[in-house]
């Protein structure tokens, strides 16, 4: 099923942008109203990791299998009349009504059953593997940071330059990111706060008066001072934007999206965003006993739908959404029959989620087979080696060469359809796309008109000047399939040169103008 | 001086220990709760001896690969005579940063670099001379001081050093003499007039140097002489009588040949000047950069007086300063920042991590380390100047001097490098063992004790429950603690297996190199 199929238009005509920002942040916006991604350069890959075991079965339900569910875990399975469906086969935990409106959107795929050859059930091994990208014991470079090396060698040496200031990835918190371990260095930058991304302290550092106090201080001065990403990083998060109200501010994963979507809106040029979700180790109390919808993997489970959600409408609002894809991960899923703990136990393959406009389909691969007899200590078996998606991320999102892909994995890959939904409907991708903009009478003085073939979707229509700036948006509807013939009033306008952006999810294009 | 007579926990063992080695382990730290301070401190005042450097870099000329070369002579040939230099030299580099690795815990190798410091000593063209100088070093390194000054004084690298191997009757040079009084023994203090610094003049600086006379050099990378050696010749020395300044009681030094200088020394170690200049230096050197007048009256005096009672016997007053109970107030604890060699050397004495290769692969990666100490500014065999490292004497700053924005990213740089598996030499992986640390703690599989007790081995104070927090998270990766139980007892149960093993190693690969860049591992 391709995208386009599902897609489903109400909900975006709905939205509406509220454009009367502060002149610095608006012209962040308009920066980025012309950055349609012109190549994967402009890509940003968004992952964020379930710590310590996420339990896929309590998340994407295999609802044709509910009574093999029932038999397998009856203490911890959530009514079948509360769970979200996606499709006849297929639901979500009640709690990711974000996420089900997304996946109505187009913009959320189900990968199933993914993992990897002979399961390692340690959390710290499997993690290990997960961030390689490799079964290999002997492999200690991240899968991104083998991609890193490859197509920028001498890091860290010659970098940050003229032309990559930025970190390559940014990991949010305290921890560099193994994924992207380096042959000579991390490609990670920490930052806990973009706005503050000067701080590299991990701990607290307070000159308590005492000699001790006084060179601790000096040190961590330094350390801050050396932080050579530090202010590129603060300067794109204050000159970026966020417009979106739906980030709930109590939810730890949604702050840092929102993070995130300031600091692409800044035009920071990272590529890898890095997010940490713990928590997700529920060997008892997983639900709650008396309501088993409830409990601690419904609350994570919330935070994540709900701030992904939040996320992508603000890349929407942002007009990023073709930029940015995402992902999520776990170390592994949990064994299929539940403990008598309210709990589950270290399992095997789990579904991952990938989010974002230009994900290719909704549901990939089948739902596992739940057999209808407990079988002790049973996992999922996998069907998608989880290195199989990195590579095919790889292809389709930063365009790599497949030789280089191969050079990077240890298997034969076999690729996945994940994140081509926009390759072919961007128009600078495809002239013969071109929707024939025009503007006249060009000179123009008083009214004139803009004239362009519109596809069935929603457009947003700009009125841009020569410095980038929106003067005017002109424009927000779902327009009919056909020839627009609009006409604005421009005498108001300085004498100078203007552009109409016109955008559509699937086309853009800018038309030029002179007043006189 | 105040004997210390409070607790005596693992807090004040691990200060003295940091204080007085280049990195204790969890358990070495246990063993001095237990043996208790007195018998602890006594201890560290063990003798420590070393192998001779071994030639292991194939332009050396004369010696086979892995003999030593120490008595050796140089290839006839100029150019093979330099490259064999160059060869014995990283041989003498890499050789340091071994014996620093491999110290027993004793004050020896912490000694020996003060007094490379005390003297400034750069290796003037003969590695066989400075590996000389450094035993000298070594030999006296706990010893007598004022033995260890006359012994330095007519040392063929001191003597090639500082131009005394030039200085005669017929030309007297005054570059020792100046030195030995400005630097080495009795301090230069406020100018009162012109030539005249408070505890000496230009007189005697004048005196000195004719007092030096007389003492020749032979060896230098020879190729019949397999020694560098100083000899008296009395046909070069002024014998007249000299006269020293009124500082010195215008005490006048007869001529008594190749006796002479150690006559001199005699009297310039009977200046109080000398026993407080020697103590200050030790005292910036174990406890505090600053003195305060307190400090001056109260610690300095009672070394010095305890230094010269003594017969300029070092260990007395070590003893004694080492025992104090200033030396273990709390004030005093993290006050220093640790120099590149003792960041470095921790990083790998904690945990007892080593390099046993073979010969080339060793010898390459200790030299490495004696690199990257050089690279974040201490270069063990090249002081920056006769007065050392400026760390230890340049007011206000001192210890700052250690840190600045270029070599803070060199020390994080080390930090990534010695907590990765990337550095490979020859094939061979040097690293943190930092699976050895690990279970040399008193709970390896508790996340919590490991994180106190890493805290213990590495940070002079205490940090917040909240910090620690933080980096036992990053142990457990964000896991509940049972879970780093499990996986530490599944290592435990099948130790070499890699499937165990290796997520251990890597997690606290990744807790070390977030506490090496901490601000408080940079202190001690």
């Amino acid at each position: 099923m391709k995208r386009r199929s599902f897609l489903k238009n109400g909900a975006l005509a709905s939205l509406s942008l509220p454009f009367v920002q502060n002149g610095l942040s608006m012209q962040a916006v308009a920066k980025k109203l012309f950055d349609v991604p012109k190549s994967a350069e402009d890509k940003v890959l968004v992952i964020i990791r379930m710590n310590g075991g996420n339990d896929g079965l309590n998340m994407v339900f295999p609802t044709d299998q509910y009574s093999e569910l029932m038999v397998q875990r009856a203490n911890i399975l959530i009514p079948e009349n509360q769970i979200l469906p996606l499709t006849p086969a297929v639901g979500l935990h009640p709690k990711m009504t974000g996420m089900q409106t997304l996946f109505n959107e187009g913009k959320l795929s189900v990968i199933q059953n993914v993992g990897y050859p002979q399961a390692n059930r340690s959390h710290f091994r499997s993690m290990d593997i997960w961030t390689t990208g490799a079964l290999d014991i002997n492999q200690t470079s991240g899968w991104l940071g083998r991609y890193f090396d490859s197509a920028y060698p001498n890091f860290p040496d010659d970098y940050p330059n003229v032309d990559y200031p930025d970190p390559f990835a940014i990991s949010l918190g305290s921890e560099v990111s193994t994924t992207c371990q380096g042959l000579m260095g991390n490609f990670s930058h920490t930052v806990s706060n973009p706005f503050n991304a000067s701080n590299l302290l991990l701990t607290s550092v307070t000159n308590d008066g005492t000699y001790y106090g006084g060179q601790i201080e000096y040190i961590s001065t330094l350390i801050n001072q050396t932080n050579e990403y530090g202010q590129q990083i603060s300067g794109a998060a204050s000159s970026g934007n966020s417009l979106s109200n739906l980030y709930d501010p109590n939810n730890p994963l949604a702050v840092q999206l929102k993070y995130v979507a300031q600091m692409i809106s800044g035009g920071l040029k990272t590529k890898v965003y890095i997010l940490n979700v713990g928590g997700f180790d529920t060997h008892d109390a997983q639900v709650d006993q008396n309501n088993v919808s409830e409990g601690v993997h419904a609350d994570l489970l919330l935070r994540i739908s709900d701030a992904v959600s939040a996320f992508q409408h603000d890349l929407q609002l942002l007009g990023l959404e073709q930029r940015v894809a995402g992902f999520t991960f776990s170390e592994f899923g949990r064994q299929v029959a539940s403990n008598g703990s309210f709990g589950t136990d270290h399992g095997d393959a789990a579904p991952l989620l990938m989010f974002g406009s230009c994900i290719s389909n909704g549901i990939v691969g089948s739902n596992p087979v739940i057999a209808n007899q407990v079988n002790n200590q049973a996992g999922i078996d996998m069907q998608i080696d989880f290195r199989d998606i990195y590579a095919s991320i790889l292809k389709d999102w930063f365009e790599v060469d497949p030789n280089v892909i191969q050079s990077l994995f240890e298997q034969n890959i076999t690729y996945y359809d994940l994140l081509q939904g926009c390759t072919n409907s961007i128009l600078e991708k495809d002239p013969s796309n071109s929707q024939g903009a025009l503007v006249y009478p060009n000179p123009s003085l008083g009214q004139h008109h803009l004239k362009f073939m519109a596809q069935s979707e929603r457009y947003e229509i700009f009125l841009i000047d020569q410095q980038g700036r929106v003067q005017a948006k002109v424009l927000d509807q779902h327009l009919i399939q056909g020839e627009q013939n609009l006409s604005f009033e421009v005498h108001n306008l300085a004498t100078g040169t203007y552009y109409y952006l016109i955008k559509s999810l699937h086309y853009q294009e800018l038309v030029g103008f002179q007043k006189q | 001086m105040t004997p210390y007579s409070g607790p005596w926990t693992a807090v004040e063992a691990a200060h003295l220990l940091r204080r007085c080695t280049f990195g204790a382990t969890f358990q070495e730290i246990e063993d001095a709760v237990n043996a208790g301070m007195a018998t602890s401190v006594n201890q560290l005042f063990s003798p420590s001896l070393t192998d001779d450097p071994l030639a292991y870099d194939t332009a050396e000329q004369i010696v086979n690969l892995g003999e030593t070369w120490v008595n050796a002579v140089y290839p006839q040939d100029n150019t093979a005579n330099q490259q064999t230099e160059g060869a014995r030299m990283k041989s003498l580099g890499a050789w340091i940063a071994k014996n620093l690795n491999q110290e027993n815990l004793t004050l020896t190798e912490k000694m020996l670099f003060f007094w490379q410091n005390h003297f400034g000593v750069t290796s003037s063209g003969d590695a066989r001379a400075m590996y000389q100088y450094l035993q000298l070093l070594r030999q006296h390194a706990l010893g007598n001081v004022k033995q260890l000054v006359k012994d330095v004084s007519v040392d063929p690298c001191m003597l090639l050093f500082l131009n005394g191997s030039t200085n005669t009757v017929y030309s007297p040079n005054e570059n020792y003499g100046r030195e030995l009084l400005e630097l080495f023994t009795v301090g230069k203090g406020p100018q009162l007039a012109a030539g005249d610094y408070s505890t000496f003049t230009e007189q005697d600086v004048a005196a000195a140097a004719k007092i030096f006379t007389g003492n020749i050099v032979q060896g230098v990378r020879s190729a019949t002489l397999n020694q560098v050696t100083s000899t008296f010749m009395p046909i070069l020395h002024d014998n007249t009588t000299k006269t020293l300044s009124y500082h010195f009681a215008n005490q006048s030094i007869t001529g008594n040949g190749v006796m002479e200088y150690a006559d001199y020394i005699d009297v310039v170690f009977n200046q109080n000047d000398t026993a407080l200049a020697i103590c200050r230096k030790l005292y910036r050197y174990f406890v505090n950069y600053e003195i305060t007048p307190w400090v001056e009256q109260n610690v300095i005096a009672d070394m010095a007086q305890t230094f010269a009672a003594n017969n300029f016997e070092i260990a007395p007053v070590l003893i004694e300063l080492l025992s104090s109970e200033h030396f273990y107030d709390i004030s005093m604890r993290g006050a220093i920042i640790k120099s590149p060699l003792e960041m470095l050397l921790t990083m790998l004495n904690t945990s007892e991590t080593t390099a046993n290769f073979d010969l080339q692969s060793t010898y390459q990666i200790y030299l490495s380390m004696y690199g990257l100490a050089d690279q974040m500014g201490q270069a063990y065999a090249a002081p920056p100047s006769v007065a050392g490292w400026t760390a230890y004497y340049q007011a206000p700053a001192f210890y700052r001097l250690w840190i600045n924005s270029t070599y803070i990213k060199k020390r994080f740089d080390v930090a990534n490098l010695l907590t990765s598996n990337l550095y490979n030499v020859n094939g061979n992986v040097f690293k943190i063992q930092v699976l050895d640390l690990l279970n040399g703690l008193s709970v390896p599989y508790s996340a919590p004790q490991v994180i106190d007790d890493l805290c213990l081995v590495l940070f002079p104070k205490d940090i917040p429950a909240a910090d620690k927090l933080l980096i036992k998270n990053i142990l457990t990766n964000g896991l509940p603690d049972f879970e780093w139980t499990i996986q530490y007892n599944d290592y435990l149960s099948d130790p070499t297996n890699p499937v165990f093993y290796t997520p251990v190693e890597s997690r606290m690969q990744a807790v070390l190199n977030v506490m090496f860049k901490m601000p408080q591992f940079h202190v001690c």
